[in-house]
This record gives structure tokens, sequence and C-alpha cells, in this order.
């Protein structure tokens, strides 16, 4: 029984120096720190790109656009803050592909690096957590690379803002490739889509209607976790189901595994359709001739001849020896849209400059740039297949650079 | 929804049946390692992925086919993880078998990030003439790819099966498995056995992961998916039994494309894994097993 | 069969002395990082979370792997029951306090339907058990239909500030402790240990080996989903691979071996160990997790005992030597 006294003196010990402790501290907690920095502190921004992990191929690409717009942006002198020209400060961390590192990372940025805004992370499953995390801690936030469907599903935003495509204009874009370029099919499609946020969208919803839209019936659908390498028996029932035209929905890894089982069951749909996944030269890269005939979503090619789209591409590819990527686009654009806003408010207070991103409305190397009541700024698709390698744009008519591929040799 | 389609069905078990052996290479390796030195190495999936890299990149620099490649890869392998157990997995050792796996757990974790800083992140696949044909008979279509893989797969067990019943090495393998002292007494170099299982599990791993990446595409964090699948294949093939783990592969291979076939190709993994659990559960030493072979 | 870990740690963990000097310690300790906020900047807050996040997701882990011999890879599972069953409560208008009560709860439960087939596997096979098991839930999330898919689910609860997050995660650091310090004191550490050290002895000598594995199984998990519910709330919203990703099990069993498995101090020195290096290496991520690999391997092999475990032992030595 002497223990519960002890406890009960111990209890009060403990009462008396949190007392204390709070009375020598003053009484509240410090929250959000306040943003007083001098006028030679550098502009900072910050990212977490995956630059290991599953999705390690798209962070070199967001790492270089981003790196690329803030240098441009110094090298011009940088930005004019209350009448005086300041530097941007660039960090980027590595989010591992992980969505727990992106929070972490984000609150870190934010409260060590003290950064004025953000940049987003590649696709909705590191964009998100990202994002929430600037807007509930009221820091801007600029994403791409996340559809913008998929970003408007999760909030309403007030701080985080996405410049990228549409889903619904991306499942339109190989129909009307297909009519525009007088393609006769059995006008039955089989869809085979992942269960990520961007699938499940295009997959369950908008190709099934669209289909009908245009006249196709939807021989089937069938749905897997983004991470399936075996696909066999999904793509034995698409054979079975006697259709020409197959819609897939995935990342790369998956997009290349269903390709080379499609040949390895010695069955080549008349047209194949592989969204997001067959978008990086990696895929082109990996699967060599079985790639030709491909058609994916694009939304970038330097032909299209928006403003220092040209330039981007050949600074790229003589930086790096690298071949270019459309990322290098939408990070560049993301990252001068941030800087610009920042510029016209003419000032680091982060409303102001939220308000500036707001008020954007310019053409991009990406595209034209302005945002819609939901946050979102929508970049127009175009379809491209690969061809021996190189992605071909053979939808608009007016922006093809070469003709459409029929049927996938 | 879907009605059954019997040859569909067919040439799913088919293809299933074949994928499965085929995989069985990557895991005759494991299980020798977890049946003669008693440790879980939770590195071996990094080792597929690794074998499969060799083959990438010497069709890459040198253009040699990934079949041609599969000696090569073999003495890489093996080459590669011999100092492991030698140098970092033997010196634990006496912490107890816990000490082994989970430094096995650590160097996965290395292995994983030494690949993404050297090979990038992207995905990757290896290509041959076969990746694309396909063997018809009658109505069922077979790719040729998945028998080629099978046969290689079934070479290769039937040698080191012989390798284990027929040589000295064999002997001493199965006398260090079965009582180490014992071995130790009558002369037996225990830790070199040790060693030589370890170097010849990195070798067969290897020459396993080129035959699934003939099949499917890698990314340097493939390891742990391929490590699974082999310890499901070991448990119910038997620990340490060659030809029971050749079965075991060809058995679960049926079992997830049925439960790919009727569930979606999602649950083909699930499947797997609580296969595995439920005959851990059940039956600990294998159900195929019913002496020790080995 | 016997393990090697085990037989050093029953050197330095049996017999557990647990006196009311742990609790003051304990309560001292607490008092002082309940003032941090008043403090420290919200960064300082942040870091303090995850130290004390991993701290008490690795003393809940060791209840089971540490002190019962049940080392188990499956930890994400019962993290991401704690995240999914937090995002899903509070979703439907539950208080944070029941949604946290409520995942501890469905872990148990958890513990309870999967523990027929993990027990009869012992050793190595039980760990290959938990960590096809914890995968198995992943693939499961991932792909039924009631969990938002690889989308996950997006909490409309406010996002808690730093200082909140900080002070629920204090709280639930203590609530770890005070449980580990009890279990120690009574009599189902003798129970815990005995299974550890030979599970057949411990059965003939009438310990009720299945019951006593439950509850370390099921009160580790359980207190593991505690902390996986407040993860929720930090990131605002779930995923699976997220909340059941391999990485949650990784960064538990390495802060357990380097801080010292079976140890009360162990887990929390590690903690500390891997978050501060963590931030330190902030500037080099594409070396950090082969950093914590090396570590590791470094570590199992020249201080099995961990950290915490090597010092008490040369201490001890020191003790008996003077």
């Amino acid at each position: 029984m002497h223990l519960s006294t002890r406890r009960r003196r111990l209890a009060g010990g403990l009462a008396f120096i949190t007392a204390t402790a709070l009375a020598l501290t003053g009484c509240s907690p410090i929250g959000a720190d306040g943003g007083t920095s001098d006028s030679s502190d550098p502009i900072r921004i910050g990212a977490t790109i995956p630059l290991s992990g599953t999705l390690a191929g798209f962070g070199s690409f967001l790492q270089w656009g981003y790196q690329h717009a803030v240098d441009e942006v110094n090298a011009a002198g940088g930005i004019m803050i209350d009448g005086t020209a300041r530097e941007v400060e660039l960090t980027l961390v590595d989010d591992k592909s992980d969505p727990n590192e992106v929070t972490s990372s984000i609150k870190t940025l934010i409260s060590s690096t003290k950064v004025d805004a953000l940049l987003g992370s590649c696709t909705p499953d590191l964009v998100n957590p990202g994002a929430v995390v600037a807007d509930s801690q009221g820091v801007p936030f600029v994403a791409e690379c996340t559809p913008i469907e998929v970003f408007k599903s999760v909030k309403e935003w007030t701080y985080a803002w996405d410049i990228f495509f549409s889903v619904a204009d991306q499942a339109v874009a190989p129909f009307e490739a297909l009519e525009a370029n007088g393609i006769e099919t059995n006008k039955q499609v089989f869809i085979l889509h992942d269960n990520g946020p961007d699938g499940q969208a295009i997959g369950n919803e908008i190709w099934p209607v669209v289909a009908a839209e245009q006249g196709y019936t939807v021989a089937g659908n069938i749905e897997f976790p983004a991470d399936n390498t075996d696909f066999s028996a999904a793509i034995q029932k698409a054979k079975e189901s006697g259709a020409d035209i197959v819609l897939i929905s995935s990342i790369t890894p998956a997009a290349i595994s269903i390709r080379k089982q499609m040949a390895a069951i010695g069955w080549t749909p008349k047209v194949i359709v592989a969204e997001k996944g067959a978008e990086p030269v990696q895929f082109a890269e990996a699967l060599g001739d079985l790639a030709d005939g491909i058609i994916v979503g694009a939304y970038w090619d330097p032909s299209f001849g928006y403003p220092g789209a040209e330039e981007l591409k050949d600074a790229f590819e003589s930086e790096t020896g690298l071949t270019s990527s459309q990322h290098i686009a939408d990070s560049y654009t993301a990252a001068m849209v941030l800087m610009d806003a920042i510029a016209a408010a003419g000032s680091l207070d982060k409303d102001e400059i939220n308000d500036a991103i707001g008020e954007t409305d310019g053409i991009y190397a990406v595209g034209p740039v302005k945002f819609d009541d939901e946050h979102a700024a929508k970049i127009p698709v175009v379809s491209s297949q690969w061809q021996d390698g190189v992605p071909i744009i053979v939808w608009p008519t007016e922006q093809a650079t070469g003709d459409f591929l029929f049927p996938v040799p | 929804m879907n009605s059954i389609d019997p040859v569909g069905l067919a040439n799913t078990v088919l293809g299933g049946a074949l994928l499965g052996g085929l995989i069985a290479l990557s895991a005759v390796g494991l299980s020798l390692v977890l049946g003669v030195m008693k440790l879980v190495n939770l590195m071996h999936g990094q080792i597929v992925v690794l074998g499969a890299y060799v083959a990438f990149y010497l069709a890459a620099f040198w253009g040699i086919s990934p079949l041609l490649a599969l000696p090569i890869v073999f003495v890489l392998g093996f080459a590669f993880t011999a100092p492991v157990q030698r140098f970092i997995l033997a010196p634990v050792a006496k912490h107890g078998e816990e000490a082994g796996l989970l430094t096995t757990f650590a160097l996965a974790i290395i292995l994983e990030n030494l690949f993404i800083r050297f090979f990038s992140g992207d995905s990757r696949s290896l290509d041959t003439a076969f990746s694309r044909e396909t063997l018809a008979i009658g109505p069922i279509n077979l790719p040729t790819i998945y028998l080629i893989g099978f046969a290689i797969s079934l070479t290769v067990c039937l040698a080191v099966w012989m390798l284990v019943t027929r040589t000295s090495f064999g002997r001493s393998l199965r006398a260090s498995s079965e009582d180490p002292i014992s071995a130790a007494i009558v002369g037996i170099h225990v830790s070199r056995v040790r060693w030589g299982t370890f170097a010849l599990n990195g070798g067969l791993a290897s020459m396993g992961g080129v035959l699934i990446a003939l099949c499917f595409s890698f990314t340097p964090s493939s390891g742990s998916e391929y490590l699974l699948t082999a310890f499901a294949i070991i448990v119910l093939g038997g620990l340490g039994n060659i030809m029971g783990t050749f079965v075991g592969g060809i058995a679960l291979g049926v079992i997830q494309s049925l439960g790919a076939y009727f569930m979606g190709d999602g649950y083909r993994t699930f499947v797997g894994l609580v296969m595995l659990i439920i005959l851990l559960a059940i039956a600990p030493n294998g159900i195929l097993k019913r002496r020790r072979s080995l | 069969m016997k393990n090697g870990i085990s037989i050093l740690l029953s050197r330095i963990a049996t017999p557990t002395r647990v006196g009311p000097r742990d609790f003051i310690v304990v309560a001292v300790l607490a008092a002082v990082a309940f003032a941090v906020p008043y403090f420290a900047g919200t960064y300082q807050q942040e870091v303090g979370f995850r130290i004390l996040q991993l701290g008490a997701l690795a003393a809940a882990w060791n209840i089971a792997a540490g002190y019962t011999g049940l080392v188990s890879l499956g930890s994400a599972a019962f993290f991401g029951i704690g995240v999914y069953t937090m995002a899903i409560a509070s979703n439907a208008g539950l208080p944070i306090a029941l949604c946290v009560l409520l995942a501890a709860v469905m872990a148990g439960l958890f513990a309870l339907i999967v523990s027929p087939a993990l027990f009869r596997l012992r050793g190595l096979y039980f760990t290959v058990g938990t960590l096809a098991l914890a995968e198995a839930m992943r693939i499961f999330v991932v792909n039924s239909p009631w969990f938002g898919g690889q989308a996950g689910i997006f909490l409309t609860a406010r996002a808690p500030k730093a200082y909140d997050l900080y002070w629920i995660a204090l709280l639930i650091a203590v609530f770890v402790v005070v449980c580990v310090l009890l279990l120690l004191r009574s009599r189902w550490s003798y129970r815990m240990q005995a299974v550890r050290d030979d599970e057949d002895v411990a059965s003939q000598l009438g310990v009720r080996t299945y019951r006593t594995k439950l509850w370390a199984f099921g009160l580790s998990g359980a207190l593991i989903a505690i902390v996986g519910s407040i993860q929720a709330l930090n990131q605002g919203i779930v995923q699976p691979n997220g909340g059941f990703g391999m990485s949650w099990t990784i960064d538990i069993v390495s802060v357990a071996i380097i801080g010292g498995m079976g140890t009360k101090v162990g887990p929390w020195v590690g903690a500390v160990f891997i978050v501060l290096l963590g931030e330190f290496l902030i500037q080099f991520p594409e070396i950090h997790l082969a950093v914590v690999g090396v570590v590791l391997v470094l570590v199992i092999r020249f201080m099995p005992n961990g950290i915490w475990g090597t010092l008490t032992l040369a201490l001890q030595k020191n003790r008996n030597f003077s």
C-alpha cells in the first residue's frame, strides 16, 4: 500500500513540474512559426519528388524541370519582393515513392526549411498527401502530374493547385483518333485498368460512358491492383471476348507485362491503348518493337510551338544526354507559374501568393494555364502512338507528326 | 457475369502450371538454404532481381541473349553471394537464427537501394525471339517462353537433385543439414558446406530471376514479391526437398491461376499468400513430403 | 527451437526489475516532454512526434518480439488496421478518442482471428508467416471494394496542429510505456519469458502457452494499431501503400534492433537514433536507407543486444569487477 501513496505524491510532483514549466515559458504552445524574414533571405521553394522507389522514373524529370525553372529565374536576377530582388532557393527531398514520407517531408519543409511555397510530387498517390498538408497549413502548393478530376475529388482546396490534363479528355482522345484517321474495327472494346485513383476513374466511370457515346460496346472490364505483375487470366478473358480494341490504364511495369503476355499467348489486338503506363520512354525501351502501334494520351511535344518549348527540350537533352519527357514541361511550367505568382504578389505573404496563383492566365511551355473554380488548370490532350521507339502524334490531325499505324503489327 | 469457358480455363491452368514450374527455379536455392543452413534468407528476392539485371545488362551491352547468358548469370550470382555468407552471415551465426534473418533483412534494404542508385527506378524487361511465340495444341495456346523456361527449370532442378543425392558435396550437405556437430566430427567441413550452399542458392536464384524477367517486367523493388512467392513454393514442396520444390511450383502456379481466373488477377498473389499461411499452419513441413528425401 | 538472441537477451532482461523508480523516471520525462511545445518550434515538435511514434511502435513490437519471442515482420498489418479504422470511424463522425479505442479493438480481434494459424508456427516460421500475413492484408485492402482501393480515404476531420499531434503522441507513448512496465511487473512477464526461452518446457511447467502468446501478440498489435490511428490524423489522407507499407515494418525492426530488443529503454534509444539519423541524412536522400541497412548489419554483428543492451551489459560488468 505504500506504493499508492507514493504514486499520489508522484502525481502531485508531476502537476507541480508541469505548472512551473508552463509558468516559466508563457502559456501557449508555439504554433505555426511567424513568416518574418529579412530581405537578404532567399525565397524558399520546396518539393518532395520520387527519386527512389517504384515511381523513381518520374523523379529525375521533375527534379530537372523544377531546377531549370529556378536557375532561369535566378539568372535573370531573381524575384522582386517589396522592391528588393531576391534569389530563389529550391529544396528538393526524396519521398521514396512513399506517401508517409511525403507527409513528413512536406511538414519538415514547412516547419524547418520554412518554405514560402511548395511544388508537387508525381502521381495522385504522392501529390494528394502533400497537398492535404500544405492546404491545412496554409502554404501555396502548385502540383502537376495528377489528373485534374482526381485532384478535385479529394476535397475543396484553398492553397493547393493542379496543372494537368483531364481524365475525361484522355478517355475520349483514342476514340477521336480512331475516328479522325478512319480506322475500321468491330467497335468492341475491352477495358483493363488498375485500381489507382485515376485508373478507377477512367476504367469504371469514364471509358464505359465514352465508349457508349461513341457507338462502341464494352466486351469486358477487368480491374487489377496497381502493382500487379501477372495478367494472364485477364488477357485470356480479353482474347476470348473477341474485342478488336484493348484499353489499358496502368502504371508502366504493368503495361509492359500486359503487352508481353499478350505476345506470349500469341494475341495481337488491332488497337492497343495503354494510358499512363505507356507514356515514359522506358516503356518503349523495355518492349522494343512490341511497343509499336500502342496509343497513349500525351499532352506535350516540343513541336506544339508553345513559348520556350523547343529550348526546354534542347536544354534537357544537351544537359542530361537523355531523351526528353513531357514531364519536364509540366514541372517546369508549375515552377514558373508559382514564381510568376510570387513576382505578381511582390510579397512573401502566403495568402497574397495564393491569390496571385489563382489569377494566373498565360501561355507557358506546356500550354495555356488558367485555373478554374476548383483550383485546376486543364491542359489539352493529344493522342500519340509509339512507332520505332518514338512517340508520334496522331491526333488532333492539325498537330499530327506522322501517320496512324493500323493494325498493331 | 462471366460464364466459364472450358478452353480459356484450360489455357489458364496449363499456363499457370508452366509458369509455376518456371518460377520454381528461383525457389530451389531458398529451400536448400532453409533446409541446410536453417537460415531464413530475406535477401532472396533481391538476388533474384540481381540476376535479372545482370542478364539485362549483358543483353544491352554485349547483345548476349538472356537464355545464353544463364550460365554467366549463375557464375556471377554464385560469386556475389559467396563472400556475403563468408564475411557477413557466418560471423553472426553464433548470435542465433534470428541474427541471420535480420542481417539478410538489412542486406535486402541495402541491395534494393543500390539497385535504384545504379540501375534507376525504371521498369525493365528481358526479351528473346521466343518471347512472342506460341505453341498451339488444338485449341490450347501455350507461350513458347513458358515451355522453354519450364524445361530449363526442370533440367536445373534435376541437376541440383543429382548434386545433392549423388556427389560427395551432396553427402556432406545432407550430413551437415541433419546433424552439423556429428558431421563436423566425421571430418566434414561444415562451414565450407554452408558457404557452398548459400552461393549455390545465389547462382540458382539469379538464374530464376532471368526466367521470371523473360515473362514479366521488373523494377528494383520487385524483390519482396519474389521472396514471398518462393516461400509459398517451398512450403508447398517441403523444405530442402528439391524435386518437391519443383512440384510445389507447379501446384502454386495452378492454384494462383485458378484464383486469378475466378477472382481477378489482383487476387493472384493474395491467394498464394493465404495458401502459404494456411499451409504453414497445418503442415509446417510441407504437404508433398512423406519422408525426408534430402 | 532455441535461439541465440533470446538466450543472450535472457541474461539482461530476466529477472526484469521494474520498481517505482521506473514510474518516477517516466513521469519526470513525460512532464519535461509535455512542456516541449511551449519552447520548441513546430519543426522540433514534428521531430518529437516522429520519435514518440517510432519509439511507441518499437516498444509495442518489443512486447511480442523481445519478451515473448514472437519476432513478427507483420507489424504493417496492425499499423494499417489502425490507420484505416481511424479514417473510416472518424469520417463516420465518431469522436477521436473512440476511434483510437476502436483501432485497438479491431487490431485485437485481428490477432485473435489469425492466431490459430500463426501460433502453430514456431520461431523462424512464425516470422515468415507474419511477413506473408502483412503482405496479404495490403493486397486485400488494395483490391477489396470497401476501402477506397489505391485511392484511399480522405479524412474529413479538421487537421490537427503540430502540438496537438505531439501531445497525442506523447500521451500514447506514455500509455505504451506504462503498459510495458505494468506487464513486466505482473506474473505475465514470467509466463512470457518462459514461452520465449523454451515453449515446450514452459507448457510442461503448466504455462498456458497459447493464451500467453495471444495476450502478448494481441496487446502488441493493439498498441501498434493505436499509434497507426494517429498516423491517419497526421496524414489527413490514407492509402494502402502508406498504411500497410513494408516501410513501417522496416522502421520498427530497425529501431528495436538498434536500440536493443527485449529492453525497456532500447526502443526509445533506437527511435531517437533512427529519427535523428533520418533528419541528418535529409540532404543525402539517396543513401539514407542504405545507411540504415549498414548500421543494422553492424549492430547485429558487433552489438547483438543493441545500443542500450550493450551499454547496460558493459555497466554491469564494470560493477562486477570493481
